[in-house]
């Protein structure tokens, strides 16, 4: 895995104090999603809590735990551009199934 | 343990990329190309016959047995193609051809020709032997990864042809695989075959990972001094960009071998509807048939991009070096290749628009479709500008890359028809999609590796192929591959359906019957013409014209090494210092007609190069 | 990692041109095994994301109704059901080791040998820990009658699904769990800091081998974070 020799003798690395910061964010983070189901919020606030929980925990991990934060651009707009390919499948996959159900019940249990 | 190039321990040091301007005093020195941020890599050499000839971790010997798999794998798939031939132009003629083994024949013959013969020799083969040596580094970046890749491959390509012996046969469920049909019972191996389909898929794709991931950080990462993204061959473009595309599509066709395996294996029902067979309903319920064919084709659309950007690279440096011109337009030929790759994630369901998907997805994968044209038909032209008022040489390669140029053009084309969906409903699954595509991702690739063999034959062999044969070969195919699909369009306009085993009474017979005997004839002919170009290369193994260094007088460094064939190592002692592009062919004031990448600008300080 | 030299190129947006302009590398300082992760698991996101926009279209198209999941993933307590408090657990043993790998990572730069091989030891801990729990959830959920191909509380891809996407996870995880093993046990032995070369590849180790593992194992995190909020939170 490592071909590259490192000849760096002593690397700056960043202060324990961040990696426990996010830590317990995280900690928190997930007890709060925990508590969506919890205290059984539904709809549309259930789906907005949900979302904004995972995508605060999800940047908190690729940008501290994973570096991102401090990698140069060229890494991070390579990593995450693609994402966009995914958004446009998901957008396209929601309208799918909404179609195939919309013909499901039409043909099996209005019109069938 | 390892021996190893005598190392300076120089210290990883990012600096300016300004190349000429440095902030030391030498800023006059037009010559000065920054010192190199990492040391030189560590190499494995191998000893014995296995290590240096097998699990060898050079890449240019795994180029090569990644060509020679997939050229194995590609003759299968050329006589598969004959066997289905035959039963198109004269039924029943075999008595062998039975329905189940033609839809065999066409199963395996799309996927072995998609998946297994292009992909892996365009990327496996030219990849591994072209992108050290055209970027100049010593190797790809983890050469045992790289070997593991090409046995990962060899292995998917047992597997696959594994299926021809096990009981049932292997699938017959057309090279996409649709679920439910493609295992359930009545479509030919639906039991092992479609296993081994999907096994083998699954490990091609693992395969493919490892080279893949070698691929790319080679061009990203290992590149000489000087080589800076905008100094690469246009070849080493489309393969990378081309291989991006294969990390990201890749992933869905794995996903879909797995959720599929598991619905034949454990009897869930992620693409299985309920099912009525013989009046029985079968356990299956409740999956989308359509899911699968957008998993599918989310890998698939931008697996036809996987093979035709190599293509496109490879063709514009031919082109270049043979017509003595730069190619026109580097810049706008390098972002239409990163254009077309990005855009064709984004156009998948076009293989779909009589599927019974979301019909409103018609307006959005129409149009992102005819946007796609947009960049493609810029490299035309480019192409084209290229060769006007060229020095052009009319050797073999030429030859092929202008039979490339045409084919693909036509292949085009049809494509814009059918990307309309007005105008894709009448015509999907007829002859005119087998026309399209057999034009534009077969034949015109298959141009482009046959002019890149003639081409770079003597720089992996140390000979020349023989032009005369060359010639003979190309006519042939050329006009062969002509004459197989170009009727094909006339076929599918009639409405002469694809898939179809025969035609028994129905109408159509009448007015195809000569023409589908025509193109089988053809086909044949085209298929034994292939001899020539077997012989040519074998002959030529032993009693080639030497080629001696730089033999088509290129610039770019893969012709550059000290040693040709190149040694391990690529590069000897130093590795190359880059200062141009490759393509400075007949520069106004320069002695010679080509100036090689690694001239530095004070021996050419009267020619007027670009500025690169 | 911030190396001196590094902090004299601009950011942001003009850095990134600089870079792709450069020649060399594209990305600055980044060593090749880390570029090679880092594209490897931009590869395995598409995989999950393809499993899980699976999921998603086999979700919203059936017309039988989905399983509650908080109901379903219960755990009794004293009598009471308690819902979906195994996976929170699994969440929080997840998230735990995510943080001792990151710490490892840290103390492998510093060259602390010793804690980087705890930290690695324990978070191969955490992770043997999880992959427990998914057992145990597994067999709970079979136990109850829950099979890939049909279940008792709904719609038969509710079973397909589950075991698939925590399957393809779980074995994402016990993978790391072995590689985190051997690593801890090279990081004891001192490989890194002789650059002893690998048994395989013959190639020389260092302490980047341990962020690349790190990269891995907060991948698996992360996933678990999407897998967490669209399987048993939806």
């Amino acid at each position: 895995m490592d071909e590259i020799e490192n000849k760096e003798t002593v690397a700056s690395t960043h202060k324990i104090g961040i990696y426990l910061w996010i830590w317990g964010l995280l900690f928190v983070l997930s007890f709060f999603s925990y508590m969506v189901d919890w205290f059984q919020f539904q709809g549309l606030l259930r789906w907005t809590l949900i979302l904004i929980f995972m995508f605060l925990k999800a940047g908190l991990i690729m940008a501290f735990f994973m570096h991102l934060f401090w990698e140069r651009y060229a890494l991070v707009n390579v990593l995450l551009w693609p994402m966009t390919a995914i958004a446009c499948f998901i957008g396209l996959m929601v309208a799918e199934a909404k179609y195939t159900v919309f013909t499901r019940l039409l043909y099996f249990f209005i019109g069938g | 343990m390892s021996d190893e190039y005598n190392q300076k321990n120089t210290p990883i040091k990012a600096q300016s990329s300004e190349i000429t301007s440095s902030s030391s005093g030498s800023s006059k020195d037009i010559d000065y190309v920054r010192p190199a941020e990492l040391p030189e890599q560590d190499l494995y050499h191998g000893h014995s016959f296995i290590t240096k000839w097998i699990f060898c971790q050079d890449a240019k010997v795994i180029g090569v047995q990644y060509f020679l798999t997939a050229v194995f794998t590609g003759i299968v798939g050329l006589v598969l193609s004959w066997l289905m031939r035959l039963q198109l132009g004269f039924p029943e003629l075999v008595p062998f051809i039975t329905a189940e083994h033609y839809y065999q024949f066409v199963t395996m013959h799309g996927m072995i020709m998609v998946v297994y013969f292009l992909t892996a020799l365009f990327l496996g083969g030219f990849g591994n032997y072209l992108i050290p040596l055209m970027v100049g580094a010593r190797d790809m970046v983890f050469p045992y990864v790289n070997m593991v890749s090409f046995w990962m491959f060899f292995i998917a390509v047992c597997v696959l042809m594994a299926s021809f012996f096990v009981p049932g046969g292997p699938t017959g469920a057309g090279w996409t695989l649709y679920p439910p049909q493609a295992i359930l019972p009545g479509t030919p191996g639906s039991n092992m075959g479609i296993i081994l389909m999907l096994v083998s898929l699954s490990l091609f794709v693992i395969g493919f990972t490892m080279g893949g991931l070698n691929y790319l950080i080679t061009i990203l990462q290992a590149r000489t001094r000087g080589m800076t993204l905008m100094r690469m061959p246009l070849t080493i473009w489309g393969i990378f960009t081309a291989t991006a595309l294969a990390m990201l599509a890749f992933p869905a066709l794995l996903v879909s071998c797995i959720m599929m395996t598991l619905d034949k294996m454990l009897g869930t029902s992620f693409f299985m509807p309920t099912i009525v067979q013989a009046g029985e309903v079968l356990s299956y319920g409740g999956g989308s048939p359509v899911l699968f064919q957008h998993l599918f084709w989310f890998f698939g659309h931008p697996e036809v991009y996987i093979v035709a950007l190599p293509a496109f690279g490879i063709v514009s440096d031919l082109i270049s070096v043979h017509a003595r011109k730069n190619i026109f337009g580097y810049r706008m030929m390098v972002w239409a290749i990163v254009g077309i790759g990005a855009l064709s994630f984004f156009v998948w369901a076009h293989h779909m628009y009589v599927s019974g998907m979301n019909p409103w997805f018609g307006f959005f994968f129409a149009t992102t479709t005819l946007i796609i044209a947009v960049p493609t038909a810029l490299k035309v032209y480019n192409w084209i500008i290229t060769l006007f008022r060229a020095n052009i040489r009319m050797n073999t390669v030429m030859l092929f890359c202008l039979g490339f140029i045409v084919t693909f053009v036509n292949g085009g084309i049809t494509g814009i028809f059918l990307g309309n969906v007005a105008v894709d409903i009448p015509l999907s699954d007829t002859y005119f999609v087998i026309a399209h595509f057999h034009m534009v991702m077969g034949i015109a690739p298959l141009m482009v590796i046959m002019g890149a063999v003639y081409h770079w034959f003597p720089l992996v062999t140390g000979r020349m192929l023989s032009e005369k044969l060359g010639k003979w070969h190309f006519w042939f195919t050329f006009l062969g591959a002509y004459s197989i699909y170009f009727p094909m369009h006339y076929l599918g306009f009639i409405g002469v359906p694809r898939r179809y085993f025969e035609m028994y009474d129905s109408p159509y017979v009448t007015s195809a019957i000569g023409m589908n005997e025509f193109i089988t004839v053809a086909a044949l002919i085209v298929g034994f013409s292939q001899l020539i170009f077997i012989y040519n290369i074998v002959v030529s193994l032993s009693i080639g014209k030497p080629a001696g260094k730089n033999p088509w007088k290129a610039n770019s460094l893969e012709w550059l090494t000290p040693e040709v064939p190149p040694a391990h190592g690529n590069w000897g002692e130093k590795l190359p210092v880059i200062h141009r592009w490759p393509y400075d062919f007949n520069v106004p004031g320069a002695k010679e007609d080509y100036i090689t990448q690694t001239t530095p600008p004070s021996e050419v300080i009267s020619a007027e190069v670009e500025k690169t | 990692m911030s190396d001196n030299s590094l902090k004299n190129l601009p950011g942001g947006f003009k850095g990134m041109s600089q870079d792709m302009g450069s020649d060399q590398t594209a990305f600055k300082g980044v060593q090749w095994g880390k570029v090679m992760m880092w594209i490897f698991l931009l590869s395995d996101t598409f995989i999950f994301s393809c499993f899980l926009i699976s999921y998603m279209k086999g979700r919203t198209s059936t017309v039988v109704d989905w399983p509650n999941t908080s109901e379903v993933f219960s755990l009794h307590v004293n009598g009471v059901a308690v819902p979906l408090l195994l996976i929170a657990i699994m969440t929080f043993v997840l998230i735990t080791s995510s943080g001792t790998m990151a710490l490892a990572v840290k103390y492998g730069y510093e060259k602390n040998r010793k804690m980087c091989g705890w930290l690695i030891l324990a978070t191969a801990i955490g992770g043997l820990t999880f992959v427990g729990m998914q057992a145990f959830e597994w067999s709970k959920l079979i136990h109850e009658g829950v099979r890939p191909w049909e279940n008792p509380f709904g719609a038969k891809q509710f079973g397909s699904f589950f075991f698939m996407i925590t399957g393809f996870h779980g074995t994402h995880v016990s993978i790391g769990v072995i590689f985190l093993f051997i690593y801890s046990r090279k990081v004891f032995r001192g490989d890194f800091d002789k650059g002893k070369r690998g048994f395989f590849t013959s190639m020389k180790s260092d302490y980047v081998a341990i962020e690349i593992l790190g990269l891995y194992w907060h991948f698996v995190d992360l996933v678990w974070v999407f897998i967490f909020a669209f399987f048993y939170l939806w």
